[in-house]
């Protein structure tokens, strides 16, 4: 019975979303794309903050080398499909992981945090600095964005059709996420959530911790690159600010802490809470630090699990005392 | 000396005074985050509210010297109080709870500091005192930069003696070292914490106040320095006060060298730097505390 | 044949020296218990053995292999196991999940990414036998956290004795445990570890009489005697160290 609603919800899940952009209209469809976008990007964050216990940072290093990635490939490269150039962008986000990660595993805590701050702001300031590849400021704009050729079957332009480019999007980016899930149900999941609780035990047990951080951590690169390469294609843009800038840093930790850090949901409730506080309280006020700090604040002080987090709690309150008062009663 | 020498004479000592500013704030960074082991991701915020509060008592009073010696200890108040009744509420979330609440607070601090004083960037000015050139060795130099260096070097020489000749300070070396024992020692652990807690919020102030006639008061201001602190703090080492002040000079240094020889890249330089150290040492250059 | 020896071992701490000239003999197949004081060195020499950090100077030999200086994963993968006398377990997640990360080390599943955990039938067996065999069936699904101690530590124990080692490193089991605990503890200990080589830390002389075959005392940082229980209760110099307080 329990599945057979589950595999009804998943199928009305996905024929609303296949509906969507004829229902709600282009604006809405837009902001779809960017909460899809950034729910995939969180998520990736979680990969390394929720489920192994890593603070970065400065993820958004992985979302920009994403976006400068598949820019650079399509401006350079003439002729590049579709599909390369995202690979493009995951591509670069790997390499940087790469680089990175011996330096990066080897520290934990507060070290890691600052690390990955210290090496996006490297990065913030090369992307401005080096003008003469990433266009400094200005960035990388109105580069060619070439139609998804299915062989055989279509040839679908994205360039001036938003509509298109959902479909795009919201398949690249379901199936990304559905591949961060399928991550944490595999025996390697276990390994991460082994990491975060005793990372020291974890090697008593005979597993290679340093290593199995940096595969986690080009796993999550990787998709971080995913949703950076869509960002910049959605925008046809992709700048020093936009790509590597603190909103773009902290975004997926709001959103993290938001919904709640214990979950593979989480991420995507707090990122879609997030767009709806963003849009709210930006008719009140020009000052989104103002907005953001108080949140940050907030939640770390009140509500330190999250929305899905306290539920969960909250739940399982309720649950134990419901087995004491059952308890209570038989005995009466 | 000769003209070539006297200006890069002139440069170092710019980067001398830089690298003095940015000790003061990375001094107070490093010691609390050895302490209790918070990296306080407000300390540059607290930073440049100091400079705009200096900015305010000068506007009030057009007295520099009262805006040096009341500000400061006005951020500090501040700064405990966030210490106080925020972070002491998230030490049970661990290093993130803590970088989160600082990092808001940080946020807040830059929305206020925006909202009461505006996006322009604002003047302050140096008291007539310290305007003007010193001629010496055939150089002629800003006296307000000397001022600098010497501030920051009589603070340092204070807080050493502090450090090193008092009880107090003994204290606080050995709550850096363990502050669970000195805890079970029967003193008053929190107390310490907030003290020193002030004490380096209070230096960052001095900085802020210090720095301001030269870069002047704007909401980047804790941004930009902020940066150039923390990149500091981490490359000289997690709780390594001897890291912070050797690399503060070197960054002052390659700053200021680097502006007169690399312009556009002196930036790139100086992360640059950073980059290398840690790709060696992860922990910084004497940095031994594992987070 | 002897599976642990260590060989003129030496280890200090920023001058403070811990541990002088330990040569430790653990035959194969014994259970071999090491007393002392607190502070004699005994978690030194278990750290050293197990890989926490390289000594001074000397060698360790694990199974006639040279393996001074590697990694505890390393020394766990060729059949060393630890226990920690400070429980050490995976807090938040659930007394299956602890046993099942050890079962699935034990296979050498460590970078497994294209399966489902769960729907890993023979990892679930196994990991259900550990769990029957330790009395922990009923809690499985309980937080190792929110165990009550004494399950928590058997959960400990086991989490040391689950990848199959051929020779376990027990550093107190039975810390912090009643005396009914403790015994339900020894013949745990007893029952797992038959078949493999136990060396272990303890300071309760009944659990030592009960399960070591033979016994090394370290007094400050060097090996005293080395014998059987009756040797070691007669010997002399162990008697002066310890006041004659070995009286059983």
């Amino acid at each position: 019975m329990r599945r057979a609603l589950a595999a009804l919800s998943w199928v009305a899940g996905a024929v609303a979303l296949a509906v969507l952009p004829t229902t709600v209209g282009p604006y809405y469809t837009n902001v779809f794309v960017t909460f899809a976008i950034f729910s995939v990007f969180s998520v990736s964050l979680n990969l390394l903050l929720g489920y192994t216990g890593l603070f970065s940072f400065g993820h958004a290093m992985f979302f920009g080398a994403g976006g400068y990635g598949t820019a650079l490939a399509l401006k350079h490269v003439s002729g590049l499909a579709l599909l390369p150039a995202v690979g493009a962008g995951v591509l670069a986000s790997l390499v940087l992981a790469l680089v990175l990660a011996p330096i990066v595993v080897r520290v934990s805590g507060t070290a890691f945090a600052m690390l990955h701050l210290a090496f996006s702001q490297v990065l913030y300031v090369l992307a401005l600095k080096l003008r003469a590849i990433t266009g400094g400021e200005d960035g990388i704009g109105n580069f060619p964005i070439p139609p998804l050729n299915i062989p055989g079957v279509a040839s679908l332009p994205m360039k001036d059709s938003p509509q298109n480019f959902y479909y795009f999007a919201i398949v690249l980016l379901a199936l990304s996420l559905w591949l961060m899930w399928f991550f944490t149900k595999t025996p390697f999941g276990q390994v991460q959530l082994a990491i975060r609780e005793n990372a020291k035990r974890t090697d008593y047990l005979g597993f290679k911790v340093p290593q199995s951080k940096a595969v986690i951590y080009l796993v999550s690169a990787a998709f971080a690159g995913v949703s950076g390469s869509l960002y910049g294609l959605f925008h046809n843009l992709v700048s020093a600010d936009g790509a590597f800038g603190a909103l773009v840093s902290f975004a997926p930790i709001i959103n993290i802490m938001i919904g709640g850090i214990g979950s593979f949901m989480g991420p995507i409730l707090g990122t879609a809470l997030f767009l709806v506080i963003e849009e709210v309280t930006s008719r009140f006020t020009e000052r989104v630090e103002l907005v953001i700090g108080l949140i940050f604040v907030f939640v770390i002080m009140f509500a330190p699990l999250g929305v899905l987090g306290t539920a969960k709690m909250l739940k399982q309150r309720w649950l134990a005392g419901r087995t004491a008062r059952d308890a209570v009663q038989r005995a009466a | 000396m000769d003209q070539t020498t006297a200006m890069y004479v002139a440069q170092g000592l710019h980067g001398l005074a830089y690298g003095m500013v940015l000790f003061l704030i990375a001094a107070g960074l490093n010691v609390i985050f050895g302490m209790m082991g918070v990296l306080n991701l407000a300390h540059a915020s607290f930073f440049m509210l100091s400079a705009y509060l200096g900015f305010q008592f000068v506007s009030i009073t057009g007295n520099f010297w009262l805006a040096l010696l009341l500000a400061p200890p006005a951020t500090a108040i501040c700064g405990v109080l966030m210490e106080r009744f925020l972070l002491t509420k998230v030490h049970a979330f661990g290093h993130m709870g803590e970088l989160i609440l600082t990092l808001g607070v940080a946020q807040i601090i830059l929305a206020a500091v925006k909202g009461i004083w505006g996006t322009e960037s604002l003047p302050l000015k140096m008291p007539p005192i310290l305007e003007g050139r010193v001629t010496f060795a055939g150089l002629d130099y800003p006296i307000y930069r000397l001022f600098i260096i010497g501030l920051a070097l009589a603070i340092l020489a204070v807080m050493t003696l502090l450090l090193y000749k008092t009880r107090l300070g003994k204290i606080v070396r050995a709550a850096v070292s363990d502050a669970g024992m000195v805890n079970a020692l029967g003193i008053n652990i929190p107390l310490v914490f907030m003290m020193v807690f002030g004490i380096g919020i209070w230096m960052a102030g001095v900085a802020g106040v210090a720095i301001a006639p030269i870069l002047t008061v704007f909401p980047g201001l804790a941004d930009q320095v902020g940066m150039d602190a923390f990149i500091v703090v981490v490359t000289g080492g997690f709780g390594s006060l001897l890291g912070a002040f050797v690399v503060s000079i070197i960054f002052g240094l390659l700053s200021s060298y680097g502006v007169q020889f690399f312009s556009q890249f002196a930036s790139v330089l100086i992360v640059g730097f950073m980059a290398i150290v840690l790709a060696i040492r992860p922990n910084g250059l004497f940095g031994a505390r594992d987070a | 044949m002897n599976i642990l020896e260590t060989r003129g071992l030496f280890h200090d701490f920023s001058g403070l020296q811990v541990l002088s000239d330990v040569n430790l003999q653990i035959r194969d197949g014994e259970r071999h218990a090491l007393i002392g004081p607190n502070g004699a060195g005994k978690t030194t020499l278990f750290n050293v053995v197990t890989g926490t950090y390289a000594p001074s100077r000397g060698q360790v030999f694990f199974k006639g292999r040279d393996v001074t200086g590697w990694a505890p994963n390393e020394l766990s993968r060729i059949g060393m196991g630890r226990s920690f006398q400070i429980t050490s377990t995976f807090g938040r997640l659930s007394a299956f999940q602890n046993i099942r990360l050890a079962i699935l080390s034990k296979r050498g599943i460590r970078f497994s990414l294209f399966r489902s955990v769960d729907k890993m039938r023979e990892i679930t067996r196994e990991t259900e036998a550990v769990l029957d065999r330790i009395n922990l069936t009923a809690e499985r699904d309980r937080a190792a956290s929110a165990l009550s101690y004494g399950k928590h530590r058997a959960l400990e124990i086991s989490l040391a004795l689950a990848t199959d080692p051929e020779l376990v490193m027990l550093d107190e089991f039975a810390a912090g445990m009643s005396r009914d605990e403790t015994h339900y503890a020894v013949d745990l200990v007893r029952r797992l570890t038959e078949g493999k080589t136990v060396v272990l830390i303890e300071h309760d002389m009944d659990v030592v009489f009960s399960l070591a075959d033979r016994i090394t005392v370290l007094h400050r940082g060097e090996i005293l005697a080395t014998g059987t229980p009756t040797e070691i209760r007669h010997n002399q110099a162990v008697k002066d160290a310890y006041l004659g307080d070995l009286e059983v």
